[in-house]
């Protein structure tokens, strides 16, 4: 068994720790015995999208946001549209979670019209949303308890089309008002947990490669792995949370 | 008043035993929030800033003072926000508030360094280099660029040296009137450094993509823009040959306004190299003597948690501090030349100090420690996030049985101590300030405000 990862943008998109869900995906599959491919698709570089199972957008800075843009409507946005309809397995985090949705109207009034894969859109706002976080899955993606790192601005509002990914248990999420976490369309998982999320959220990281998985080879099973180090790190923060109050981070 | 206010403060703490570098500046600040501009009215201020060798470099530049018989002051144990820096002011004037010394030497936090400057109206100021670090405090690279440069606009007087092989810190040059003296090195350092995500890849002016005629490390290097270009400046001091890199030193070729000069620096480590440079640029913009220079450069001390050396009776622990991931990167680019067998220890905080984001873990190639594999005993976990720190470890390559996780810093400290092995110690900044205190304790060693 096989699987092609690509990851894009990880020129610019590549803002702390991003790289470490690349790793642990590849990692996971690896101490499975599964054969991996992670392809490297910076801005300006073109590939064959059919041949890819599952894709991973990270987080940017603001920098570097309009050569990015100039990328993605040069081509890569249709790309992205079809294989999101082709029912590939996205991961999106932050900036790369956003630029999924429909558009971003910044805090100054301007919108940037961003790929449109998901029925979503997204706020900017002047306050920064800093912290620890965690969220629980819905029954759809999985229903295990994601905790990590949110820092962003923009407030993300869900349409008609898509779910949410999860329900926050502690933290702001998509824009602290309906304690949604997240985006879940087709297999597109959308999220604001930056850095690496995958690492000590092995239940989270497991249902993504299955995904991928079950798409290419309907009968094939993950078997399980030794998480005894993820899982103390993830539960060391799940407690440490629990003892705030749900507001913080 | 305040100034009174602010000096029986200090008294009181002192006599606490609890090193008070910043509350008093920030009780007096509170009764007069000019106060620091009032205090180095008459005092001739080097303020140092950037991301990465704030410390280091103020060392060297305040063993140059020391050596050339000059009358300075110095922030020394890095309370280098406003009320730490008000308060060394402080004590450092006599109650009517005039100077008791010519000089200070300052190390200054960069999204502090706006409101410092302006207030103390440097004459030398030095920007060491522009890397992400704690995003969760400082926002993105450009944010800290940013608000050095607006400390720099408000140091009219002020000679600035600027790293040259740094793309965003030389980019301050052009929007400033100053005095300018571009430091760097002309050369690569090391043979096969980590591979590292590039900080700025793409123009700082128009947004293309750089092309560089040779890295030193992170985005550090010849950086030239094929679009607008933009490009890395000449240079006024450079390495121009790594002559010699040791356990304990650097020896290199410098070239200062076209003299040759062959320099040995008191600490291993590319980076230090950039630390030496810079330092050598300050001292010849203030026009100290070059040999009094190369002579502090080959001696100076930093300690305080930069390569720091504590007896553990028979075997020796190192301590270098580690911050962000170009930072530590280049520790590991350092380590991967040792050549005995070593017990490595790494300590994740994420309080405040350290940055309560510790994702910048995965940016940093532990990889290279897995490549390591026969000269590593066994690793250590400690700190706060001692669980994130070993997933990483794990996810790095390095083998489970090989790691040990401390939840405490007193039962870390005997296994150290219990060890026949050299230990290599790599603590965030509050952890290295915990675990510091509790070595002193145990093997000797000075107090953090001395």
């Amino acid at each position: 068994m096989k699987l092609n990862i690509c990851h894009l943008y990880p020129d610019v998109l590549n803002l702390y720790g991003d790289t470490g869900n690349i790793l642990c995906l590849k990692k996971r599959l690896e101490w499975r015995g599964i054969e991996v491919e992670i392809t490297k698709l910076p801005i300006g570089a073109s590939a064959d999208f059919t041949q890819f199972d599952l894709f991973f957008i990270g987080g940017g800075q603001d920098f570097e946001q309009e050569v990015l843009l100039s990328d993605l409507h040069n081509g890569k946005s249709n790309e992205i549209l079809a294989a999101v309809e082709d029912e590939k397995v996205f991961l999106c985090i932050c900036g790369g979670y956003q630029m999924m949705g429909q558009y971003y109207l910044t805090h100054a009034g301007e919108q940037y019209d961003f790929i449109g894969a998901l029925d979503m859109h997204t706020v900017g706002s002047d306050v920064r949303t800093i912290g620890n976080y965690m969220f629980k899955c819905t029954d759809l993606s999985g229903a295990s308890t994601v905790v990590g790192f949110e820092n962003h601005s923009g407030k993300t509002y869900l349409g008609k089309n898509v779910s949410p990914l999860g329900t926050i248990l502690n933290g702001f999420g998509n824009n602290g008002e309906d304690l949604t976490e997240g985006a879940r369309y087709k297999n597109v998982f959308g999220a604001y947990c930056h850095g690496p999320m995958l690492p000590k959220n092995p239940g989270f990281a497991d249902f993504i490669l299955q995904t991928a998985l079950s798409r290419r080879y309907p009968d094939a099973e993950l078997p399980p792995l030794d998480d005894g180090l993820e899982i103390s790190a993830h539960d060391y923060m799940v407690n440490r949370l629990e003892k705030q109050s749900p507001v913080s981070g | 008043m305040a100034v009174s206010a602010c000096r029986i403060a200090i008294k009181l703490l002192r006599l606490l035993g609890r090193g008070g570098t910043a509350i008093p500046g920030k009780i007096a600040l509170k009764i007069c929030p000019e106060l620091l501009g009032y205090l180095a009215k008459d005092v001739k201020c080097v303020l140092i800033t950037g991301t990465n060798g704030k410390t280091t470099s103020s060392r060297i530049i305040e063993e140059i003072f020391a050596k050339s018989g000059a009358s300075y002051f110095a922030n020394r144990s890095g309370a280098n926000l406003i009320n730490g820096i008000t308060s060394i002011f402080i004590e450092n004037s006599t109650l009517t508030g005039k100077p008791k010394k010519e000089y200070a030497v300052i190390e200054c936090d960069e999204a502090a360094s706006k409101e410092v400057c302006r207030l103390i109206n440097p004459s030398v100021v030095l920007v060491t280099n522009v890397f992400r670090d704690q995003l969760d405090r400082y926002g993105e690279v450009t944010h800290t660029l940013e608000n050095i440069l607006i400390g720099i606009k408000n140091s009219p007087n002020a000679v600035i040296c600027l790293n040259a092989d740094c793309s965003l810190t030389a980019s301050i040059a052009t929007e400033i009137p100053n005095k300018v003296m571009f430091f760097g090195v002309d050369v690569p350092i090391y043979n096969d450094p980590v591979s590292e995500v590039s900080d700025a890849p793409h123009c700082i002016k128009c947004k293309h993509e750089y092309d560089y005629s040779y890295h030193t490390f992170g985005h550090l290097g010849g950086f030239y823009c094929p679009n607008c270009g933009y490009k890395r400046p000449e240079t006024q001091v450079s390495v121009t040959e790594i002559l010699d890199t040791g356990i304990s030193s650097t020896t290199v070729r410098v070239s200062v306004f076209g003299d040759s000069e062959e320099i040995v620096i008191n600490l291993p480590g590319g980076y230090n190299i950039y630390n030496a440079v810079g330092a050598l640029a300050v001292s010849e913009a203030i026009g100290f003597k070059r040999e009094t220079a190369k002579s502090a450069i080959a001696t100076f001390s930093c300690g305080f948690g930069r390569m720091e050396q504590f007896d553990l009776g028979g075997h020796t622990a190192r301590i270098i501090l580690v911050k962000n991931p170009a930072g530590c990167n280049q520790v590991l680019n350092y380590l991967s030349s040792l050549s005995e067998k070593t017990v490595f220890v790494c300590c994740l905080n994420d309080n405040s100090a350290d940055g309560r984001d510790i994702s910048w873990i995965w940016d940093v190639n532990f990889e290279k420690l897995a490549d390591m594999d026969e000269f590593i005993d066994e690793i250590y976990v400690s700190g706060i996030r001692s669980a994130d720190m070993a997933v990483r470890l794990k996810y790095a390559g390095i083998n489970e049985s090989k790691l040990k996780i401390f939840d405490d810093y007193d039962s870390l400290i005997k296994a150290m101590e219990k060890q026949i092995l050299p230990v290599v110690i790599m603590p965030t900044y509050s952890a290295m300030m915990d675990l510091r205190s509790k070595m002193s304790a145990a093997f000797g060693g000075k107090e953090f405000w001395e």
